[in-house]
């Protein structure tokens, strides 16, 4: 077909900030939206334990991590490879606007849906002007 | 013939970075004995490996359902295709895009020694692993070595 292809880019070593564990870690593709009332965010994180999952928001910086399961490997040996397999690590500064209580996450199919609710005074306002 | 085999209880600290070498050295081979996929670059990527019954294709899905996905076989080709979507709310904007979304097909070529007939597939949290076994004949067989 000639319609365009879809593309994968070859995952990028999360930061320099090393971690304990040995084994390389990935930053996962993101999707970021903002409405009115929230921001929204959506991970690729395919083969990714959900007990493992872990997401923070500590002084405006939001945290998305997750560990590859590795039982899914047992007994496997590599004969061609071309994605990267590893752990999962990506943050962002996020607006102080948004209502850490109330952040909402699911994974669904192997990506991570984060919903991030802006605080009711932070929402965009508009002012009338009246007329004299 | 490849030596190594991933064992994770055996290496339970260097367990990943030891995988992540050997996938290393297997990275977009270009004539992989008997495997050419077409495309690479192209997504779904996928990882070919062998185990004692025969290979193992993993395939990076997120996003798609599973009622969204295809696995086919004629002959000797496998075909993976299906759709992967990207939901939004309405009345907002993207500040970031790095997951596309569309159609997507993707065709292997497998080796003579293996048994289509009994190709399995399995999805799990975002991952499409497809198992192809070897034919009897072709599994390896024990030659026992007799004392002279």
């Amino acid at each position: 077909m000639t319609e365009k292809e879809l593309s994968v880019r070859e995952k990028q070593e999360a930061s320099a900030q090393e971690g304990t564990r040995a084994g390389h870690t990935y930053l996962p593709d993101v999707d970021i939206y903002e409405t009115a009332d929230s921001m929204y965010l959506w991970a690729d994180m395919p083969g990714v334990d959900e007990n493992t999952l872990n997401i923070g928001l500590e002084d405006g910086v939001l945290t998305i991590e997750g560990q590859v399961a590795l039982k899914d490997y047992e007994r496997l040996a590599p004969v061609y490879s071309e994605y990267k397999v590893g752990n999962y690590e990506r943050r962002f500064t996020v607006s102080r606007d948004v209502d850490a209580d109330r952040i909402a996450a699911r994974l669904t199919n192997g990506v991570l849906a984060l919903e991030l609710p802006k605080a009711e005074r932070a929402k965009p306002r508009q002012i009338k002007i009246t007329q004299n | 013939m490849t030596f190594f085999r991933f064992m994770p209880e055996l290496d339970p600290v260097n367990g990943l970075l030891t995988l992540q070498r050997e996938l290393e050295r297997a990275w977009q081979r270009p004539f992989a004995g008997p495997w050419t996929a077409s495309g690479h670059g192209v997504f779904p990527p996928v990882n070919v490996f062998n185990d004692p019954d025969g290979y193992v294709v993993r395939v990076e899905v997120p996003g798609v359902a599973p009622d969204q996905l295809k696995v086919e076989g004629h002959g000797r080709t496998l075909t993976i295709s299906g759709t992967r979507t990207a939901e939004a709310p309405q009345g907002g904007s993207f500040h970031r895009r790095e997951r596309s979304a569309g159609e997507f097909a993707r065709a292997l070529q497998l080796p003579e020694d293996l048994d289509v007939t009994r190709t399995e597939a399995s999805y799990k949290h975002g991952m499409l692993t497809i198992r192809v076994p070897k034919r009897e004949e072709a599994k390896p067989r024990q030659i026992s070595v007799k004392a002279a």
